[in-house]
């Protein structure tokens, strides 16, 4: 199994700082930062722990930053990645939790931490988990191990239109008769970086009405475990 | 005399889209498009007695109706492929960016064991 630790990061110099050396002394897997257009040293950072980065040359957002994750996995030769945010949120000993879930029956791990769920999110998944009938719970975790056929899945064509790494992912790889599950992770609180998706009003309601509309195109899509 | 201002609407379209094309600001697909809309134009303006026995004939009571729900319909229809061909170029961008980053980063890596 040859794993890839894939971190989408934003303007995460200072995050990357704390995180990078910890995940390198906890784990052997190997380690790739998608840089996706940040204004701050994010890229010299990564280098400096000699950590390959890929330095996306506009802004394609935490899905698309993750996607280019996957191709150069693909690429590379690897047969699993692993997804984790840059801000600290998930943590580098948890990789092993994830991991060991996966077996032959299983094709996506999502590493879920419950009890962080706001309120006003709860309510917003369980509106899109009763429209898609997805019975998973963390729908927005990116604290995730998919392995061969969800990289291919996810690699394709059509996989770039998603906007969002949430419901639409989840409904991509259902849709392509792969099969998801959870187990329960530690989560950390966010360090400083703040949820992209719930920063100010005007997002949420763009991406609730996004996340709506890709749901009932959806209609009738496979249940998940 | 409503005849000959759609007339001169649709040669002054025409005329407009000949001069894009020779200035290369509007390419193949999109020319055709617009040439056919002034080209509609001009048969409309020539013969604009179609337009009420067409009306007449689907049961249309005021015969202009008839162009504006064609013309809108045709201006939405114009739109829809608009947005999907923005989409189409949106995702050829966006893997594009995404491959620009990965042959980078391996132009470093060989630029590096060349030194």
């Amino acid at each position: 199994m040859k794993t890839l630790i894939v971190i989408p990061a934003f303007n995460e110099a200072d995050n990357l700082k704390k995180l990078l050396p910890e995940i390198l002394a906890l784990n052997s897997h190997d380690l790739l930062i998608v840089d996706d257009f940040s204004q701050d040293d994010t890229a010299k950072t990564v280098k400096a722990h000699g950590i390959p980065c890929l330095s996306l040359p506009d802004q394609l957002g935490a899905w698309g930053a993750t996607q280019t994750g996957i191709r150069y996995a693909l690429a590379n030769g690897y047969d699993h990645v692993l997804t984790m945010d840059a801000d600290g949120q998930h943590l580098p000993q948890e990789v092993d939790t994830l991991i060991r879930q996966k077996n032959k029956h299983n094709n996506v791990i999502i590493g879920t931490f419950p009890k962080r769920l706001s309120r006003l999110k709860k309510l917003a998944w369980g509106f899109f988990k009763a429209l898609t009938l997805i019975k998973i719970q963390d729908l927005t975790s990116g604290f995730r191990l998919y392995d061969q056929q969800a990289m291919t899945v996810l690699s394709g064509r059509q996989a770039s239109m998603l906007d969002y790494q949430d419901v639409g992912v989840l409904l991509l790889l259902l849709r392509s008769g792969l099969t998801i599950e959870e187990v329960a992770v530690k989560m950390e609180n966010r360090n400083d970086g703040k949820s992209r998706v719930f920063s100010s009003w005007l997002v949420v309601i763009k991406y609730m009405i996004q996340t709506t509309t890709l749901c009932i195109a959806n209609f009738g899509v496979k249940k998940a475990k | 005399m409503t005849n000959i201002v759609i007339l001169v609407i649709g040669a002054l379209l025409s005329v407009t889209i000949f001069y894009m094309v020779r200035k290369d600001k509007m390419h193949g697909p999109f020319a055709t498009w617009w040439l056919m809309v002034a080209l509609a134009t001009i048969i409309l303006a020539a013969f604009p007695q179609w337009v009420d026995v067409v009306a007449s004939q689907i049961g249309i009571v005021y015969p202009p109706t008839l162009i504006l729900v064609l013309a809108v319909s045709l201006i939405l229809i114009k739109m829809l492929t608009m947005d999907m061909a923005l989409t189409r170029k949106e995702r050829k961008i966006r893997r594009l960016t995404q491959r620009m980053a990965i042959i980078e980063n391996k132009l470093d890596q060989v630029i590096q064991k060349n030194n």
